[in-house]
């Protein structure tokens, strides 16, 4: 169970210098930039949400305040009751999180590398072990397993990751743009092993995207993400009513764009 | 305690995969002392062989019998310079001074006018301006033997002509004597620590913003100052590691000695290299967590390098404080990393003991360098995920 509550978050943009002599006398401004002005959402356990936006419009900004990387400068989030800001490490436990970012250790093979997340998470090397072959069987990983990572094929490393973040058998599962750079046949497995987790395992799953097939075929609810806000909220087909379109695309467009137009 | 043995672990087991940079990085840190000391031995052994082959090169033997007496009376056997010495001297083909006699030598020694040799030598031919100095002794040491026998045949007693005699008395212990020679091991010892220490310690930090596994990280439930001890406990102990083998490296290097003379003066021991392994642990440690912390400041590992460099450079020029003012060791000295322990092995070749104001402010440096790296890697890896 996720819950974020009108969380914001604005950057100081890369201050540049005034051309002329004036620049190196003066104090350097930067601006600032919202990238998240107001997101809310709740994900319920047994339940894939998704978090639909375009390129820019705050997701994995979202999603990284929820890891914990950064505090929101206001709203509140929690992971099963524990609020994130307060708690880290104890909400941290609780989630397992496949980032923008998910390098791996080149030199280690793919189980040390899910071994010593593992590890970190307070689990013996032993049960580390088990544990990634457990997850190598529902991830297709077995033949890479003992493997270096260092040659491992976008898919490979997506999945390496994937099982690094779930070692911990954590109940709640947030994932950024999963299937990026994803082959058919690697996203075909990548939605089973999700859809697995949620309906057989019962676990809360967030993920954000940009891709409306992703949604439609996997999501239970849907949180729509525009200009640094959740604009809109349901199921597939409650969106489709609530826009009036028959067409999820165009529901998307006109509930996600329709507000900036407005504005503008 | 457990999660920073973890990391640990898995930083030295990553840091020891990487064969080939481990290689490359620690070889120059160990063969470069016994290198230096196997070349300085040869030269010194080229001069010891000349001095022991008794060889003086003169160009116009024929025309002084009475100085080519003298000479060989002195155990040295004379020979005819070859015609083109002052080529031969000047491309380094020959190694040896030239003592050049005048045609008219014997006629005018024995009238007892005035005479001049010339010793030709080109002092950018190190042996030949070597040697130059002992050929000058023989032609001085003749000299005297011509003026007391013209003393004496003139019935005055030849101790007017040294009024005042000289012994010179040498105060250092053999051990400190040593030390001109033992005294260069601190120096390639010193610079060890940081090849060990460089790799692992820019791994660790701007490696894992490069691959982008810092995020992943610090999405576990691990205090970040567990994280960084436990980086930091794995660079310095490489540092430390590539320290030590270099200070071992000299032991089987001192069998590279071609002079004996150097070999027997040559004091480095089991004991010595043991204690210059402890001194630089905590210079090694220092060191790591200076390096981290510059290098977690950027994002790749090439950029990394760049700082470091500066460090590296810094470092490196610890030690000449001391060697370009010899024998004025300060008290400051010994608080600055590097060039505090570049002091304490000095003093350790030279057989002293430390005194606490020897041991202590290295110590006490080390430790604070390393709690502000610490402190500053802890706060600077999460702004560096955060951004």
């Amino acid at each position: 169970m996720i819950t974020i509550d009108r969380i914001s978050k604005r950057f100081k943009t890369a201050s540049q210098r005034q051309p002329g002599w004036a620049g190196w006398l003066g104090r350097r401004q930067g601006g600032w930039v919202e990238a998240v002005r107001e997101v809310s959402l709740s994900a319920g356990d047994g339940r894939i949400t998704g978090l639909l936006g375009a390129n820019g419009a705050g997701k994995t900004t979202s999603l990284r305040m929820l890891a914990g990387l950064f505090r929101p400068e206001a709203g509140a989030i929690a992971v099963d009751g524990v609020d994130v800001l307060r708690q880290p490490r104890q909400a941290l436990a609780r989630m397992g999180i496949l980032g923008d970012a998910h390098g791996l250790y080149p030199r280690l093979t793919a189980r040390e590398n899910i071994v010593y997340f593992g590890q970190l998470q307070g689990l013996s090397a032993a049960a580390a072990s088990r544990r990634a072959e457990e997850l190598a069987e529902l991830l297709e990983l077995g033949a890479i397993l003992d493997r270096r990572a260092e040659g491992f094929s976008q898919g490979e490393r997506m999945k390496t990751a994937l099982a690094r973040a779930l070692v911990h058998d954590p109940a709640n599962i947030v994932l950024d743009e999963p299937t990026n750079g994803l082959d058919v046949l690697a996203t075909r497995s990548l939605r089973g092993a999700l859809r697995t987790l949620a309906r057989e395992q019962g676990k809360c799953i967030v993920f954000s995207t940009h891709i409306m097939q992703e949604v439609e075929y996997l999501c239970d609810e849907v949180v729509v993400v525009a200009q640094g806000r959740s604009v809109a909220r349901g199921s597939v087909d409650e969106l489709k009513q609530q826009a009036g379109c028959a067409n999820f695309e165009d529901a998307f467009v006109a509930l996600a764009f329709a507000p900036a137009r407005e504005a503008a | 305690m457990n999660q920073i043995l973890i990391v640990f672990l898995k930083e030295l087991r990553e840091a020891l995969r990487d064969r080939r940079t481990l290689l490359r990085v620690s070889l120059p840190g160990l063969l470069m002392g016994p290198l230096m000391l196997f070349m300085l031995s040869m030269l010194v052994a080229q001069f010891e062989k000349q001095a022991e082959q008794r060889e003086i090169l003169v160009a116009g033997v024929a025309q002084a019998p009475t100085l080519v007496n003298y000479l060989q009376r002195q155990n040295f056997s004379v020979k005819e310079a070859p015609a083109d010495y002052e080529r031969q001297l000047r491309e380094a083909t020959l190694g040896q001074a030239v003592l050049v006699v005048p045609p008219d030598f014997e006629n005018a020694l024995a009238r007892g006018a005035e005479l001049e040799l010339e010793v030709v030598t080109d002092s950018a031919n190190t042996r030949a301006s070597a040697s130059g100095g002992g050929v000058a002794r023989l032609v001085r040491g003749f000299n005297e033997e011509r003026a007391r026998l013209q003393l004496m045949l003139r019935g005055v007693s030849p101790e007017l002509l040294s009024p005042v005699g000289l012994t010179e008395r040498d105060l250092a212990s053999p051990g400190a004597r040593a030390a001109r020679i033992t005294g260069i091991i601190p120096m390639f010892v010193i610079m060890a620590v940081l090849y060990g220490a460089l790799t692992a310690a820019l791994d660790t930090t701007s490696g894992e913003r490069e691959r982008q596994s810092l995020e992943p990280l610090l999405a576990n439930p691990v205090p970040h100052g567990a994280l960084v001890l436990g980086k930091w406990l794995a660079v310095a102990l490489m540092g430390a590691v590539v320290a030590a083998l270099a200070s071992f490296s000299f032991l089987p290097a001192q069998l590279l000695i071609k002079s004996d003379a150097l070999a027997a003066q040559f004091r480095f021991g089991w004991a010595d290299a043991a204690s210059f392994a402890l001194l630089l642990l905590p210079v090694a440690a220092a060191m790591g967590a200076l390096l981290m912390a510059v290098a977690i400041r950027t994002k790749t590992f090439k950029e990394a390098q760049a700082s470091a460099n500066l460090v590296i450079m810094v470092f490196s020029l610890m030690p000449l404080i001391a060697i370009m003012n010899p024998g004025a060791d300060a008290a400051w000295h010994y608080w600055l990393p590097g060039l505090g322990q570049y002091q304490q092995m000095m003093q350790l070749l030279k057989g002293e003991t430390l005194r606490l104001d020897q041991w202590g402010p290295p110590l006490l440096s080390a430790a604070l360098i390393i709690a502000a790296g610490m402190a500053y890697v802890a706060r600077a890896m999460r702004a560096a995920a955060s951004r």
